[in-house]
């Protein structure tokens, strides 16, 4: 056992007091919030209410719907930009330098702020004057209202979503391929496997600690993502594109209602929390077998 | 191991071969065609004037108009708004960055009671939004007085980038040999002077690394900012665009200039340092 030593924990505690300052205690804040009310916001003017925002949050046709479109992002991202990321890095990393060419480029939009991606794509998506129906009319197809069809819209946010999202994923899954050693590949060729055999059972396996950080950091950030959807749709049309850190907004900022608000907060926290543990315990326990 | 010893390829299995690199570049430029398609248009429709835009978004300006720069940032005052995100930005990045690297120092060189405890409590900070935070910060600030001033809108943006940069720090750090580390304390060498001499030296790419993403995170915030600085004066470039779309909602030429102006101070730091960017990037996801 060292000897007790003070030194270590002046270099970590600007950053504990911090963090302390500006995260947790804001969480557990956010958590007493949560079983309070106020006619005013005032702290002065608080008085419990148990867990009465909580069941008024059930019954919160518009919340649950909004948490709804959250966890279909969730799916979504990893539909399409984190699937497609994977197969662009396989199919690049066979590859000399060009890759790192493709993968710089892919990677633009992500550095791209969400707000002008936003006002960019609603130009593409225009019915009458936008780029993406004057090409599908081109070959045959007919346009749509993308972001004003109430079936389609979270659909079309997410293309936006996806559209930054596709280059760090390629970069993330390449950076882990080039730790396989090809040795392996060759030893399954070898064996007679097939190219998607090689790809299921020899890099799937392997990038599995990539893989659980692009899902932890795809199911974090589709949970609270705002600036988008703020900008792209702000919620609409007819709340079809809502998601809760819209709900947040809307009930602290303009109609203060902040303890319930903070109940919104409280619950997503958990829902984050939740689901990235069960995807890491998953990936865990498959690596036990 | 030595692939050169391969059997001569037969004459369809080397054709089906290039339909099939053809193939795979026809996808990989699709790829690069869809990412750039966008910024495309974003650069385009700025030098362009309204009439123009409404007959297409695609063809090239006929005659540029690069005078909607200078209207923008003197003329709608923007450029008050530039300047309040680089102090923003230049200021949670080096907030972000000297706090991490102590930390980074702290977790990576010593051994001591509680340490991964710890580090799991910065750890779940990765975990939190703004979304989720947002009123208990919000009513921080108001308490402090700090709502519509530069500090209330950095101190929390710093935070929001703190658990990345001390874990990206922790590992970096980590990664440097011990003997160097060893040799310096033996020499008498305090705790500060180790960090000074032998490991900033050593990691500087990757304290660069960690400036550069810290920066652009903070370029590119809308919702602290949107929230905390209502004031015009006070409003950085990202939510000063918002504000504009209101009052011009068919001006998308100038709407295009002002997006341009948020993103082309991120673009030229990317395209200089993409190395430093994406060392920052996937490092943290692949060590752990």
């Amino acid at each position: 056992m060292p000897r007790f030593n003070i030194r270590p924990y002046i270099f970590i505690a600007p950053a504990l007091i911090y963090l302390a300052v500006w995260i947790f205690y804001p969480i557990l804040n956010a958590f007493v919030l949560s079983f309070f009310d106020s006619p005013t916001g005032r702290s002065r003017d608080y008085f419990w209410v148990g867990l009465g925002n909580y069941t008024k949050l059930l019954q919160d046709d518009l919340f649950l719907k909004s948490l709804y479109h959250n966890i279909l992002w969730v799916l979504l991202s990893i539909a399409i930009p984190v699937v497609l990321g994977l197969l662009l890095a396989v199919v690049l990393s066979g590859r000399g330098r060009t890759r790192l060419v493709y993968a710089s480029i892919y990677f633009i939009p992500q550095t791209v702020a969400a707000v002008c991606a936003a006002i960019v794509w609603r130009w593409i998506y225009d019915p009458s004057i936008g780029p993406l129906n004057h090409m599908l009319e081109a070959i045959g197809l007919t346009g749509r209202p993308w972001l004003a069809d109430e079936s389609i819209v979270l659909i079309a946010v997410n293309m936006i979503g996806s559209w930054s999202y596709y280059g760090f994923c390629v970069l993330i899954f390449m950076a882990g391929l080039q730790n396989i050693s090809p040795e392996l590949y060759d030893a399954a060729k070898i064996d007679g496997a097939g190219a998607l055999q090689r790809f299921l059972y020899v890099t799937i396996p392997l990038l599995r600690n990539a893989i659980t950080f692009v899902l932890v950091y795809t199911i974090i950030g589709s949970m609270k993502f705002f600036d988008l959807i703020f900008v792209a749709t702000n919620g609409g049309p007819n709340e079809a594109s809502t998601v809760v850190g819209l709900r947040i907004y809307w009930h602290s900022m303009r109609e203060g209602r902040f303890n319930y608000a903070a109940t919104m907060s409280t619950i997503l926290t958990v829902v984050i929390l939740v689901l990235s543990v069960v995807v890491i315990r998953q990936i865990v326990t498959e690596e036990g077998d | 191991m030595n692939t050169s010893a391969q059997p001569p390829k037969r004459r369809s299995y080397r054709s089906s071969r290039i339909i099939q690199s053809i193939l795979i570049h026809a996808i990989l430029l699709l790829f690069v065609f869809i990412a750039l398609f966008p910024i495309y248009l974003m650069f385009n429709a700025a030098l362009k004037t309204s009439a123009e835009l409404f007959q297409s978004f695609l063809s090239l300006p006929k005659d540029p108009q690069w005078k909607n720069f200078g209207f923008i940032l003197n003329e709608q005052g923007y450029k008050g708004a530039l300047y309040n995100s680089m102090i923003l930005s230049t200021s949670s990045m080096i907030l972000t960055t000297v706090i991490s690297v102590l930390a980074g120092y702290g977790f990576a060189v010593y051994r001591f009671v509680g340490k991964q405890w710890l580090f799991l409590l910065v750890l779940t900070g990765l975990m939190v939004s703004e979304t989720s935070v947002l009123i208990p910060v919000y009513q921080l600030l108001q308490d402090l007085g700090l709502l519509n001033t530069y500090a209330g809108m950095i101190l929390p943006q710093a935070a929001l980038g703190l658990t990345f940069g001390v874990f990206l720090m922790t590992t970096f750090f980590k990664d440097i040999p011990r003997a160097l580390i060893d040799a310096a304390v033996v020499d008498g060498g305090s705790d500060l002077q180790v960090l000074r001499y032998v490991i900033m030296p050593l990691a500087r790419p990757a304290i660069m690394s960690l400036a550069l993403i810290e920066f652009m995170w903070a370029w590119n915030s809308f919702f602290f900012p949107l929230v905390i600085a209502t004031k015009q004066w006070l409003m950085p470039m990202s939510v000063r665009i918002i504000d504009f779309m209101g009052r011009f909602t068919f001006k998308y030429d100038m709407i295009a200039t002002t997006t341009v102006i948020l993103f082309t101070p991120i673009l030229i730091l990317y395209l200089i340092t993409q190395r430093s960017f994406h060392r920052g990037i996937t490092f943290g996801a692949l060590k752990d």
